[in-house]
């Protein structure tokens, strides 16, 4: 088993972020990577964000954990940003990144 | 009963949804927030559908700044009270139904006064605070609240039915940051008209609600999808609530 995962350790992935609204403009709007196994969520959408620091700050508070109201999707499902920090990505995700928008 | 008058005025929709689906409209009671970017084109469809009573509620004078967004005011309006404003449009453009204007803001103190009898809330409000007395409001009265919301070319909508579909503090549990929003009048035009849809299709009890569907659009690049949303068990505004079947009106 351990073995098994060690293996799995040096395979990569494919997994597609989704980045809408500003964080779209920012970032780029469909986004594929290939994190290696055990990327975790918010490690996933951070080394993606630091490629644009407004895109970054958009996303990310001086602390750098997610700003409060910024939502996570996962293959449809919601993740709590809290949790982004111990969900880990796997082949085939789709995760979608977005702000709430609020004029009206 | 509908009067002859209305039945010309309304023989191409009754082509769509009978006279009966006409009478359900008439007898209908919609709170529309906000008479701005949302609340001018949601209020006007609504009025030529012949939604039987409209309460608009606002509490802003109409600016230079409004009018490349807030249809329903004109160039000659500017200093005018929204609600007059407005009142004045939907009056004109349809004498057949009431229309109530409430020249307020809508606050915890009084916004289930305000809301009233109605059927439903539509959310055009410009503010998440507010949208949360709304939320707070729907789930209070078990009707629904239409929400709708807009930035530069996007947007989002989807139709809060309390106790059925996740509520907006379930959505939304925190407010983006306050801004002066960047904002062309087509964005609103656009979400608005998904919102005023649902209305109709709500009261109308006919096809699909976005229920538990939170509807974006990027009018940049004229994408649009949903995302599934769902109640959250320990909401703050509606964890408490039981499950239960949608009420028709």
């Amino acid at each position: 088993m351990r073995h098994h995962e060690e293996e799995n350790e040096e395979e990569t992935m494919k997994v597609k972020v989704r980045f809408f609204a500003q964080f779209g403009e920012l970032l780029g709007t469909d986004i594929i990577v290939e994190p290696v196994s055990g990327t975790v969520l918010s490690g996933l959408i951070k080394e993606i964000a630091q490629r644009n620091k407004d895109g970054y700050n958009a996303i990310f508070d001086e602390k750098d954990t997610f700003r409060e109201f910024v939502i996570l999707m996962r293959n449809g499902k919601r993740v709590d940003t809290i949790d982004a920090v111990t969900t880990k990505v796997a082949d085939d995700d789709e995760i979608a990144v977005f702000p709430p928008v609020a004029g009206g | 009963m509908l009067s002859e008058r209305e039945r010309e005025r309304y023989k191409r929709q009754i082509l769509l949804f009978g006279e009966e689906g006409q009478e359900k409209l008439k007898k209908s009671r919609i709170f529309i927030a906000g008479a701005g970017g949302l609340g001018c084109p949601i209020s006007l469809y609504l009025a030529v559908a012949g939604i039987g009573t409209l309460t608009v509620v606002d509490r802003d004078v109409v600016e230079q700044t409004n009018l490349n967004r807030q249809i329903l005011h004109y160039d000659r309006d500017i200093g005018k009270k929204k609600t007059v404003s407005a009142g004045e449009k939907l009056r004109e453009i349809n004498p057949d139904i009431r229309v109530n204007v409430i020249d307020t803001t809508i606050d915890e103190t009084n916004v289930l006064r305000l809301v009233g009898n109605a059927d439903g809330i539509v959310d055009a409000m410009d503010n998440f605070p507010t949208r949360y007395l709304l939320n707070e409001a729907a789930i209070n009265k078990k009707i629904p609240l239409f929400h709708g919301a807009i930035r530069g070319l996007y947007g989002q909508a989807t139709t809060i039915i309390p106790g059925k579909t996740g509520c907006l503090r379930c959505i939304f549990p925190n407010a983006p940051p306050k801004e002066v929003f960047p904002v062309v009048g087509v964005a609103p035009g656009f979400i608005g008209m998904v919102q005023a849809t649902e209305v109709l299709k709500y009261l109308l009890g006919s096809g699909e609600l976005l229920a538990n569907r939170l509807f974006l659009w990027d009018g940049m690049r004229s994408h649009g999808e949903e995302i599934a949303v769902t109640r959250n068990p320990g909401c703050m505004a509606c964890g408490t609530m039981r499950k239960r079947t949608r009420k028709k009106p």
